[in-house]
């Protein structure tokens, strides 16, 4: 595979954010004092009005998110993956999901992260969020998104502001891959198959999917045709999808930087499994934190972890003997 | 516009009876801090928001944010007066597929936060008001939160951003009641200062050692401190709240937690505990025996009635009375509506106008203008055409309606149809003209005939005794309906005005207590009488009501 171009999902993030606030000025943006770092203080530039940086105070950020979303506005908040979920989600909870206004499902709230998972580096295990999407995939009313590149970035972000209701969306804090074409739908619940397969199925997500692309060629080369899904709709999920690739395939490797519990691949195995059951292996942080990982060090953590393409291929061949 | 003082204490004593009926048939909730915010609301409901209940997302309503959610049957209640939902549906609190849910939920139409997890309804608010100011709207956003709330940082988070952005269409009101769920606020996490045994009158009476609003100001806010069940000090400083610009408003309300019910006020029990279905017939006795107790000023130096209109502030007058006399209607003549327009200045205890003048349907305007809150017109003045007219301007200009009978009137049959909404009764118990005068016994027949009457024709306003009113007297006065008490002689004519206040209410409160417990022996016997007084454990309450019932030989 030929060297990928590299994007960063913030800058494409606030991009979009000025470009939909151009477009609805019921947008509103709010950050917790790392309006910098998620590029989101290019938005209180052009809006200054429409945005709000209420300090380190994540609680606050979320609860002023609610009542300005009750008033009829979409709020963006945002900051980094570990203060929110990791931080706020009784308010998040109470104050986002619950409250349900007539004939609606929560509040109109997106909350969009960065610095999601272990390849927040240097900062640390206590800063990498490996947890984020088992807690806001057990909460009612929300959807949680983790986009792959920022072409997926910039039309999940433009999918949210159209769609009410919360949402969660965990973006990377490193430069990922481009992966998707400037074509490419995405539609909420809908995962996406980027290279077909007969013999085994990888589904990812986020900086797993272009590793899952890596692996499918290297196993193509040993006469392995495997499936490659991006998996970008946690919540929902694509049952339909992943029903197909378990009775087409036979078998499932899951792959993203979460804990092995109560992420995607937790959501793909119950879904599988009440709908198609086949062997599935889930790769992740295998219930253990992450630790400090220099930039050029960061794929050392993952291998730590075993979130890499060549893992992948070994595990599907080690499954592909499983197979019912 | 006067301060529509007996609408909102009528309005108050619903809502508080609902609390009590919805939380004992549900078996649980939160009649404690729903009783602490009674008032609180009620100036909100009646008089201050702006909202309709046939359209509650009405875009340009006022927002009542209740932070404090467990109180919800205090919010509840008053949107069922309110009339957005009927007042049977409080008979589903907490019950499954109901719109009331335990805590505030948009379920019900109306609600505007889903309160409960505490700390987080002033940042919402925030929102709210951001919300408001980008649209150029200029509805207010309202939010009460509990002091036990205030040890979340929260609610700190919030202080800071409403400062930070001057949102001035945001007023939080602080239900300063002393007591969370495990005790007393200063034993868990002082705000004030630690309490040094559990008198919690202590932190009452000492303002050097309250340092809440220190607190709050030093976060940028404008902090107006209140007697939270004062209505007119609610009024006042919600006016003054509105009018500050560019800084958001705290309004700290020292309240008493199950504020009207003796067992429940200042009892940390009652914080989430619902009453027991057997009590509420007791409950709702006490709460219609509220009083109130108004000195007359010119019983005093009628050279300085400033002073004693600032005698009657300091002893704490619920309201006061103003006699006013023209010589016509009485022999004597005392003030008129200027020297009312001079006294108005010196406080916002309501003044209660009791018209002793000929003709009152040509100078009630005047009354009006001066600040009168509560106005009383002699029947024998009037005729259903000019009462008619008054009661209209009246209830136009906010200011509660009296009628007043003299003891050799009986009250006259046109009355009858204004009976329903007639906020106040005075029955003299002395020719009116001059103070001082002896109480006519007479009046307690006249009064107990008057009963039928006023219940046939749906009477629901408050008996004021007025003239010859003592210690001696006052209980059997209160027996006989009077809920409030105007006090001469016996309250401006004593060197210390607050002490005869003081006493006046003691001898009220034993009246009362003697009621309630006689009511218990009536609907339980003994075994109830006992029960009831063992509600009482706060304070020497309990040996107090023993020692009545002893004496009326219930127990």
């Amino acid at each position: 595979m030929k060297p990928p171009e590299m994007s960063d999902m913030r800058t494409e993030y606030a991009k979009t954010l000025i470009e939909i606030g151009r477009e609805n000025p019921k947008v509103v943006v709010l950050g917790a004092d790392t309006t910098d770092s998620l590029k989101t203080s290019v938005f209180g530039k052009e809006f200054p009005n429409r945005f709000f940086n209420v300090g380190i105070a994540e609680a606050n950020l979320v609860s002023i998110s609610a009542g300005l979303a009750a008033s009829g506005k979409v709020s963006f908040a945002s900051t980094y993956a570990i203060f929110l979920p990791g931080r706020a989600v009784d308010q998040i909870r109470n104050g986002i999901a619950y409250p349900s206004p007539p004939g609606k499902k929560g509040l109109n709230v997106k909350l969009v992260v960065s610095h999601g998972g272990l390849t927040v580096g240097p900062d640390g295990g206590s800063h990498q969020q490996i947890e984020d999407i088992a807690i806001m995939r057990a909460i009612p009313n929300f959807r949680v998104f983790i986009p792959a590149d920022t072409i997926a970035v910039s039309k999940l972000i433009r999918l949210m502001a159209n769609e009410y209701g919360p949402f969660y969306m965990r973006m990377a804090r490193s430069k990922t891959p481009i992966i998707h074409s400037e074509s490419q739908e995405f539609q909420i619940g809908k995962g996406i198959t980027l290279r077909d397969g007969s013999d085994c199925t990888i589904a990812a997500c986020g900086i797993t999917v272009r590793m899952a692309l890596e692996a499918a060629e290297t196993l193509q080369q040993e006469g392995i045709s495997c499936r490659v899904l991006d998996l970008f709709s946690i919540k929902p999920i694509d049952g339909d999808l992943l029903e197909k690739a378990a009775r087409e395939t036979g078998c499932i490797v899951t792959s993203e930087e979460h804990n092995i519990f109560g992420g995607m691949g937790s959501a793909v195995a119950e879904s599988v499994s009440e709908r198609h059951p086949v062997p599935i292996k889930r790769i992740g942080a295998q219930d253990m934190f992450g630790e400090s990982a220099r930039d050029n060090e960061v794929p050392l953590l993952l291998e730590k972890h075993g979130i890499t393409s060549f893992n992948m291929v070994k595990q599907v061949k080690e499954i592909r003997s499983k197979k019912i | 516009m006067g301060l529509n003082y007996y609408h909102i204490k009528k309005n108050i004593l619903r809502a508080r009876r609902l609390v009590i009926k919805s939380t004992s048939i549900a078996g649980s909730g939160h009649p404690g801090g729903s009783f602490s915010m009674a008032e609180i609301m009620g100036c909100l409901f009646y008089k201050f928001l702006k909202f309709d209940p046939s359209n509650p997302s009405w875009e340009d309503r006022d927002r009542l944010v209740l932070s404090k959610g467990h109180a919800s049957p205090g919010l509840f209640s008053n949107m069922a007066v309110a009339g957005y939902i009927p007042e049977s549906e409080l008979e589903t609190l907490r019950k499954f597929g109901s719109r009331l849910q335990g805590h505030p939920d948009l379920k019900c139409p109306g609600v505007e936060f889903c309160g409960g997890s505490l700390g987080t309804g002033l940042s919402y608010s925030i929102g709210v008001a951001l919300a408001a100011k980008m649209d150029n709207k200029d509805h207010h956003i309202y939010t009460i939160i509990g002091d036990g709330e205030s040890n979340e940082g929260q609610i700190w988070e919030a202080a800071m951003t409403a400062s930070k952005y001057k949102l001035d269409n945001l007023t939080a009101f602080l239900d300063r009641n002393f007591i969370q769920q495990d005790s007393y606020t200063e034993k868990v996490m002082p705000l004030d200062e630690e309490l040094r045994d559990d008198n919690i009158s202590e932190m009452w009476k000492d303002a050097s050692r309250w340092k809440t609003g220190d607190k709050w100001r030093s976060f940028g806010w404008n902090v107006i401190e209140i007697d939270g069940h004062r209505i007119e000090q609610i009024d006042l400083a919600i006016t003054k709240a509105i009018a500050a610009k560019g800084i958001p408003t705290i309004i700290i309300s020292r309240t008493i937690k199950g504020k009207s019910i003796e067992h429940m006020e200042d009892n940390p029990e009652w914080h989430g505990k619902a009453p027991n279905p057997e009590m509420v017939p007791l409950i709702n006795l006490e709460l219609d025996s509220q009083f109130m107790i108004a000195p007359s000023i010119i019983a005093g130096d009628m050279t300085n009635l400033e002073n004693e209109v600032k005698r009657c502030v300091h002893g704490r007058a619920d309201y006061i009375h103003l006699d006013v006399m023209d010589g016509q209607f009485v022999p004597a003549k005392t003030f008129d509506y200027n020297k009312i327009k001079e006294l108005r200045s010196l406080t916002v205890i309501p003044f209660d106008s009791h018209l002793m003048i000929s003709e009152p349907v040509k100078h009630v305007k005047d009354y009006v203008e001066a600040g009168s809150d509560i106005i009383t017109v002699h029947a024998e003045v009037c005729d259903e055409s000019s009462f008619g007219e008054i009661n209209d301007l009246l209830k136009q200009s906010q200011v509660s309606v009296g009628l007043a009978i003299n003891p050799d009137t009986d009250l006259p049959e046109w009355s009858y149809k204004f009976l329903p909404t007639l906020d106040q009764l005075i029955v003299m118990s002395v020719f009116p003209g001059k103070s001082g005068q002896k109480y006519i016994t007479e009046t307690h027949e006249k009064m107990n005939k008057l009963k039928s009457i006023l219940k046939d024709h749906k009477f629901t306003g408050y008996i004021e005794a007025d003239g010859g009113i003592n210690l001696e007297n006052i209980g059997s006065c209160f027996e006989d309906g009077a809920r409030a008490f105007v006090g001469g002689s016996a309250i401006i004519g004593q060197p210390d005005v607050r002490e005869a206040i003081r006493e006046f209410r003691n001898q009220v409160l034993k009246t009362r207590r003697k009621t309630l417990i006689k009511k218990a022996h009536q609907l339980g016997g003994s075994d109830l009488v006992h029960k009831w007084i063992g509600l009482h454990v706060v304070g020497k309450k309990k040996e107090q009501i023993t020692k009545i019932a002893q004496e009326e030989g219930f127990i």
